[in-house]
């Protein structure tokens, strides 16, 4: 045992008692009260508000609406570094590329056969998670990351060549990720756009009707709450998530011969 | 609030404090990489939950619902109903994008850590010497 295991324990064991303390005697006070925070009142307040349009993001679902519309453009830079994440990924496996007819075509027919009856179930449930996001929980980020889930069952079980086959390249998959991130820009501007085309004042992110500002997205989609900007973003954020996170979960299922080309397959004193 | 309930919630709290720490302890204190992964995503996770439970509220009702609305009020009293019963929707909404942004930060590690097995042959700190 060392000097430093016995310092970090010890330290991490003045964590929890300091943080407990902190809970207790102050910070976060007791947990379950009967009293929301002033913050989170504002917001449930305003989630669907038909008497007060200018402050209302009129979408029944809360957290997509603080999601989208109340904390927008903090989402939007969150998008951002999710994007960067990938970036960074995919400098780290430069020059990476599959190659055809490595190794055996995938896993066996059992599971080839199951894979294929499960994963379109789980690519519309995705689907209606993140086009639903407005109406019930659910949003962009959660039905983007399901459907991920369809498309890595996809590459285990069909090999990552099965991409390859199907014209799901990775530059293809980045060219799908960079779509919904402009998707995203486009429809956070759009207002803007209009406002200034036609005359008149408009803000980033906006919604619905703000003061000094008459224009707004659709609040109504037939018989049913659309939520204007909301289920646009949820549009391009599920079509964003698929796209970056199955390019990332392909170049980690690269195999051996994919590797060689990128760190070269020399010794490295 | 019934004693139970107080007794119950104390304790998630706790453990999820415990966990905190001896996950953290894993980070810091354990020479393979992997497993400092294994520890840093068990950190977040717990991290993550911990701030679902703040959010926890009691109602009238005795629990909270779910911050949707089953249909658009028609008055102002569905409105009041409604912010009387939900939960707190503020950390959900933090934990959401911090839950992705995480997926994909974590696969960011683990390509490090597989070009790292790559380079080195091992996915020890100690053993090897850059």
């Amino acid at each position: 045992m060392r000097l430093s295991d016995i310092a970090i324990g010890v330290s991490m064991a003045m964590l929890a008692l300091l943080l407990s303390y902190l809970i207790v005697y102050g910070g976060l006070g007791p947990i379950a009260t009967l009293n929301l925070r002033p913050l989170a009142v504002s917001f449930l307040n305003y989630t669907y508000n038909p008497w007060k349009i200018v402050y209302s993001a009129m979408s029944p679902e809360a957290v997509t609406a603080i999601v989208w519309d109340f904390r927008g453009l903090d989402t939007y830079f969150e998008t951002s570094v999710l994007f960067i994440a990938i970036v960074g990924l995919i400098a780290l496996f430069r020059g990476a590329n599959v190659v055809q007819g490595v190794s055996s075509k995938g896993l066996s027919i059992i599971v080839k056969t199951s894979t294929k009856l499960v994963a379109p179930l789980i690519l519309v449930a995705g689907a209606s998670l993140a086009f639903h996001g407005h109406l019930s929980p659910g949003g962009g980020f959660q039905g983007g990351s399901f459907m991920t889930v369809a498309m890595t069952l996809l590459a285990i079980a069909f090999s990552i060549e099965f991409f390859q086959q199907k014209k799901l390249t990775l530059n293809r998959l980045l060219a799908i990720r960079c779509i919904g991130l402009l998707a995203i820009v486009v429809v956070s501007v759009y207002l803007l756009v209009k406002a200034v085309l036609l005359g008149g004042y408009a803000y980033i992110f906006q919604n619905m009707p703000r003061i000094n500002s008459q224009y707004s997205m659709p609040s109504w989609f037939l018989d049913r709450p659309l939520a204007g900007i909301l289920f646009f973003f949820n549009l391009s954020e599920s079509i964003a998530v698929i796209g970056g996170l199955t390019l990332g979960v392909v170049l980690l299922l690269l195999r051996e011969e994919e590797l060689k080309a990128i760190i070269g397959g020399g010794e490295h004193e | 609030m019934s004693s139970a309930t107080t007794f119950l919630l104390t304790t998630i709290m706790i453990s999820f404090i415990i966990n905190i720490a001896i996950s953290l302890y894993g980070v810091f204190a354990k020479p393979s990489l992997v497993k400092k992964f294994i520890a840093l995503t068990i950190f977040s996770d717990s991290v993550n939950s911990f701030a679902i439970l703040i959010g926890f509220r009691r109602t009238p009702l005795g629990y909270p619902s779910i911050a949707v609305m089953p249909s658009p009020p028609q008055s102002v009293e569905d409105l009041k109903r409604f912010v009387s019963e939900a939960v707190d929707p503020v950390p959900q909404a933090l934990v959401l994008t911090a839950v992705v942004i995480g997926l994909a930060v974590n696969m960011f590690l683990v390509g490090l850590i597989m070009l790292y097995y790559k380079y080195y042959g091992s996915t020890s700190t100690r053993r090897v010497k850059i």
